[in-house]
C-alpha cells in the first residue's frame, strides 16, 4: 500500500493506491473518487453495537466503508474529510491514540476503533463526553478543519477548547479558566482545555464552532 | 488574452490581461477587481445577444442569471475573477471536443466559447443531489473553472468513479452514468456514499478535493436558523 497526503495544509485529501488483496477503511462520505473495479461494502463501524456507540458516542458514522482492491493490479481511492483542513496519518504499533470525535478518516484493517469516556470535564471543553481511541497495528488517518500543530508536551499545556484533536492516551485533561475571572470572560478566551504529561498533542488552528460563532451574528 | 490564476490553492484569483477591444465574458458577481477603463455590458447571453431562455437555463444550473462581457477601451486592461467560496481555479484551453462543466464551477470565458446547459435527464440526476443541469462548452479558447477546494485530475482509460458532489469538469469523450458506488445499493446508502458517477471512455476528468455539501453539513447544524 502507498499512501500520500495532497492539498495540505488547506485541503488535504488521502491518495492511497492499493496492492492487490488490500482493504482500506473510509468513514461514511469520504470517498471521492476511486477506480471503478474496487469493491466497495458498507459495514457497521465495529459491530453493531460498537457502531451505534462510535455514532452517538463518538461523533463517527455508523456504518463505515471497506475498499477492497480483488484485481491484479494497484488501484487507487482518494478520501477526504468533510471540511477544509489538513490531514495526518499516524503509525500504530500496538499502542494507542486518542482523537477527538469527527477527526477519524480512515485506517487499515489491523486498527480497532474504540470509544471511552472522557468525563464531563472533557464534554465541558466541547471535546465530547466520549472520546474515540483507535489501537492496533497499522496507519490511522485524521483530520481537522484548520491546520495541524504538533506539540511535545512536558507538564502543563493549554490548549482553547474544541481545538484538541489528537493526543497519546496518557495525557490527562482538565477543564480551566484561562485566566482570571475577568480576563477569561472579557477576554474572550472563556474556559481552556489544561494537557498534563508527557506526550505529543495535535491542536488545529482554526475551529468549525470558532467559525459558527463568526457567522451566527452576521445572519439575519 | 494571457490568464493567470494567482494564490492557489486557497484563496485563488484569476487575473485576466487584454487587448484594447478583448472581451472576456464571466458569470454575474466574479468579478473582483479591474483596470478603470474596462467597459461592462451586461447581458443574459452572448455579448450583444439576449436569451431569457437560455438565462433561466443558466439558473437553474446553479449559476447567476446574468453575464458580464469586460472589454478594456483605448489601452490595455487587466480584471480579477474571484469566487464565494475558498479553492482552487483552472485555465483551460477548449481546442476541438467540448467540455462538460459543474453547475456552479464555470467562472468566465471568451467569447469564442460557446455556452449551452444540458439537462441531465432525471435519471442521471433526480437522486445525485447535485445540479440537474451541467455546461456544455464548445468553440475554441480558453475557459476558468474554480473548485471548493484543490483540483486534481483523473486520467480515465476505461472506467472510473467520481462522487457527484466533487466533479469539477470532465472532456466529452467521456461518458457517464449515476450510480451506486458499492456492490448493491443498501451498501451505497448505508456506507454515505450515495450515487456516484461512473466514467466510462477515454478523457480527463477534474476533481475537486472537497465536498460543499459535506462542508455545510458539518457546519450547519452549528449554525441558528433564519
Amino acid at each position: 500500500m502507498q499512501s500520500s497526503i495532497e492539498g495540505g495544509p488547506a485541503f488535504a485529501y488521502i491518495n492511497i493506491d492499493l496492492d492487490p488483496g488490500e482493504t482500506v477503511i473510509g468513514e461514511s462520505d469520504a470517498m471521492s473518487s476511486m477506480a471503478a473495479d474496487l469493491d466497495l461494502d458498507a459495514k457497521f463501524n465495529g459491530g453493531f453495537f460498537g457502531g451505534l456507540a462510535k455514532t452517538f458516542l463518538g461523533g463517527e458514522s455508523l456504518f463505515v466503508n471497506h475498499f477492497t482492491n480483488n484485481t491484479n493490479g494497484p488501484r487507487r481511492v482518494t478520501l477526504v474529510q468533510g471540511t477544509p483542513g489538513n490531514t495526518r496519518a499516524v503509525q500504530l504499533n500496538g499502542q494507542e491514540y486518542c482523537l477527538q470525535p469527527g477527526a477519524y478518516i480512515a485506517s487499515t484493517p489491523g486498527v480497532t476503533l474504540g470509544v471511552k469516556w472522557a468525563g464531563f470535564k472533557s464534554w465541558f471543553a466541547k471535546e465530547g463526553l466520549f472520546k474515540l481511541t483507535v489501537s492496533g497495528q497499522g496507519t490511522v488517518w485524521y483530520g481537522a478543519y484548520g491546520g495541524l500543530l504538533e506539540k511535545d508536551v512536558d507538564g502543563e499545556y493549554i490548549v482553547d477548547t474544541s481545538h484538541l484533536v489528537a493526543y497519546e492516551p496518557q495525557m490527562k485533561l482538565n477543564i480551566q479558566l484561562a485566566g482570571g475571572l475577568f480576563s477569561s470572560f472579557f477576554g474572550g478566551e472563556g474556559f481552556v482545555t489544561r494537557v498534563e504529561g508527557k506526550g505529543k498533542i495535535i491542536v488545529q488552528t482554526r475551529s468549525l464552532s470558532g467559525l459558527a460563532d463568526w457567522v451566527n451574528p452576521r445572519l439575519w | 488574452m494571457q490568464i493567470d490564476v494567482t494564490h492557489r490553492p486557497g484563496n485563488s484569483a484569476a487575473k485576466v490581461s487584454l487587448q484594447p477591444g478583448e472581451t472576456i465574458t464571466a458569470e454575474g458577481g466574479a468579478m473582483i477587481a479591474m483596470s478603470g477603463h474596462m467597459q461592462v455590458e451586461t447581458t443574459t447571453h452572448k455579448k450583444g445577444e439576449g436569451s431569457i431562455l437560455g438565462a433561466l437555463k443558466r439558473l437553474v444550473s446553479g449559476e447567476s442569471l446574468f453575464l458580464n462581457h469586460f472589454t478594456p477601451a483605448g489601452a490595455p486592461g487587466e480584471i480579477f475573477f474571484g469566487t464565494a467560496l475558498s479553492g482552487d481555479m483552472m485555465e483551460y484551453n477548449l481546442n476541438g471536443p467540448g467540455l462538460m462543466v459543474q453547475g456552479g464551477s464555470y467562472v468566465a470565458s471568451a467569447p469564442s466559447v460557446n455556452m449551452d446547459i444540458q439537462w441531465q435527464g432525471f435519471g442521471k440526476t433526480l437522486f445525485s443531489g447535485e445540479s440537474m443541469f451541467l455546461i456544455h462548452l464548445t468553440g475554441m479558447g480558453p475557459v476558468i473553472l474554480n473548485s471548493f477546494g484543490a483540483i486534481y485530475p483523473i486520467q480515465v482509460n476505461g472506467e472510473y468513479i467520481v462522487d457527484t458532489g466533487h466533479i469539477v469538469a470532465f472532456e466529452e469523450s467521456l461518458t457517464y452514468e449515476v450510480s451506486k458506488a458499492g456492490k448493491s445499493w443498501l451498501s451505497s446508502f448505508l456506507g454515505g456514499e450515495g450515487l456516484v458517477c461512473r466514467f466510462r471512455g477515454q478523457g480527463t476528468v477534474w476533481c475537486q478535493s472537497h465536498n460543499a455539501g459535506s462542508f455545510g453539513a458539518a457546519i450547519g447544524p452549528s449554525l441558528k436558523p433564519r
